[in-house]
């Protein structure tokens, strides 16, 4: 140990004396350092597709539950499937490449799966019926900005943990029993 | 608030164990081994106990379904270390799995002895595994498992008339074991609400509790038989 302790502090005094390779071991921790966070985080979510929110949500003034049809009456509000697309991306809309490509797929009837951004662990019995449909919360109090982004988000964009169900919770006075949310 | 409860007549009870397969398959509990149920590790959150009364040839077979009693004292709620298993505000004895650290403290507390362990995790052939009920998680090994009044029914029932602006009616929420009993005998609502029949049954002069000297307090009541 004592051993150790010497070479440490050889080696400390060693960069010490050589600025140019403090800089370099400080670099190559920060490589490191971004390398776990990167691989921890994990590398998202990819959709087939890179669908504009803004443009529909704003621009168009659609409804989240023309797309999310499920979501004042069933426990998942649902994904949209190509038929939901080809209500309108029969013929081309806009000018974008992505709109073009949305087109394409309906015309040759191929399938289009998005992928679910926001998941909750298995022990957790959410239904939005009960939070949406009943309670009339609104899409943003749980998900954010999600209407208002450009592109899809590879992560979620609010980080759902007990505390953040349970805040609300208190805040409106519901219920805080555990099996009404585990079991 | 409502306090659940269930009244259970001995005498319409045949034993014919529906209310024990209802259980099962809504609950998604797992089936056992036969040399691990030897070793008396079978999960059956609702079981019919039998009893022989009498030397053969004059004797009779008596039965009683047992569930857990979700007492209002409840001795597994007092033993918990880290309070995976407590009682809500509607008095129904809940446990959370993902808590629960297996230290089994509860299921031995139990005088009932309805608390069950996983002692592996639960597995299903292939066919059956689209037949799980999604309203209720999958335990995994290692976690204490038991009967839990069929919760998720309520909420669900509380959902559904939430949704159509009604009051929440007696026939809304109904355990499995109920809704199977054959004979009726098993008999479920809110205890202290006069317009559910438990409330009146459990007055009845042929009512008891198991272990009622114990102090444990159980919301599920017995009819005696008459015989």
């Amino acid at each position: 140990m004592g051993m150790r302790v010497a070479w440490l502090r050889r080696r400390v005094a060693q960069v010490r004396a050589r600025p140019g390779e403090f800089g370099i071991v400080a670099a190559a921790l920060l490589v490191v350092s971004g390398a776990i966070v990167a691989v921890a985080q994990g590398p998202g979510v990819a959709q087939p597709i890179a669908f504009n929110h803004r443009k529909h949500t704003q621009d168009l003034q659609l409804d989240c539950e023309l797309c999310h049809s499920y979501v004042r009456t069933g426990a998942h509000p649902g994904l949209p499937s190509l038929e939901t697309c080809a209500m309108c991306h029969q013929a081309t809309q806009g000018t974008t490449r992505e709109a073009a490509r949305v087109t394409e797929l309906v015309a040759q009837g191929r399938p289009l799966t998005f992928e679910k951004l926001f998941r909750l662990p298995p022990h957790v019995f959410y239904t939005h019926r009960r939070h949406v449909g009943i309670g009339r919360l609104e899409c943003r109090n749980c998900h954010g900005n999600i209407a208002l982004t450009t592109r899809p988000p590879a992560r979620p964009l609010v980080k759902i943990r007990m505390g953040f169900c349970l805040d609300c919770h208190r805040r409106s006075g519901q219920t805080r029993d555990c099996i009404a949310c585990h079991r | 608030m409502p306090r659940w409860g269930m009244v259970i007549d001995l005498d319409r009870c045949t034993g014919c164990a529906a209310c024990e397969v209802a259980c099962k398959s809504e609950n998604n509990i797992a089936t056992v081994a036969p040399e691990q149920a030897a070793l008396g590790r079978t999960i059956s959150w609702m079981r019919v106990m039998a009893e022989v009364e009498g030397e053969f040839p004059n004797n009779t077979l008596r039965f009683a379904p047992r569930p857990c009693m979700h007492c209002d004292n409840p001795p597994c709620v007092k033993v918990c270390p880290v309070e995976a298993t407590y009682i809500s505000p509607e008095g129904i004895v809940g446990q959370i799995y993902p808590r629960c650290i297996g230290c089994r403290y509860c299921a031995n507390a139990c005088p009932y002895t309805v608390k069950y362990f996983n002692w592996y995790a639960p597995t299903w052939p292939e066919s059956e595994r689209a037949h799980l009920n999604p309203d209720v998680s999958v335990r995994p090994k290692g976690v204490i498992e038991k009967c839990t009044f069929c919760h998720h029914r309520l909420q669900k029932a509380r959902e559904e008339a939430r949704a159509e602006g009604r009051e929440l009616r007696e026939s809304d929420y109904q355990p499995a074991c109920a809704e199977a009993c054959p004979t009726r005998a098993i008999v479920f609502g809110d205890l202290d609400n006069p317009r559910h029949r438990v409330s009146e049954l459990r007055h009845d002069p042929r009512a008891m509790r198991l272990m009622e000297d114990l102090g444990t307090e159980p919301k599920v009541y017995y009819l005696t038989p008459r015989t």
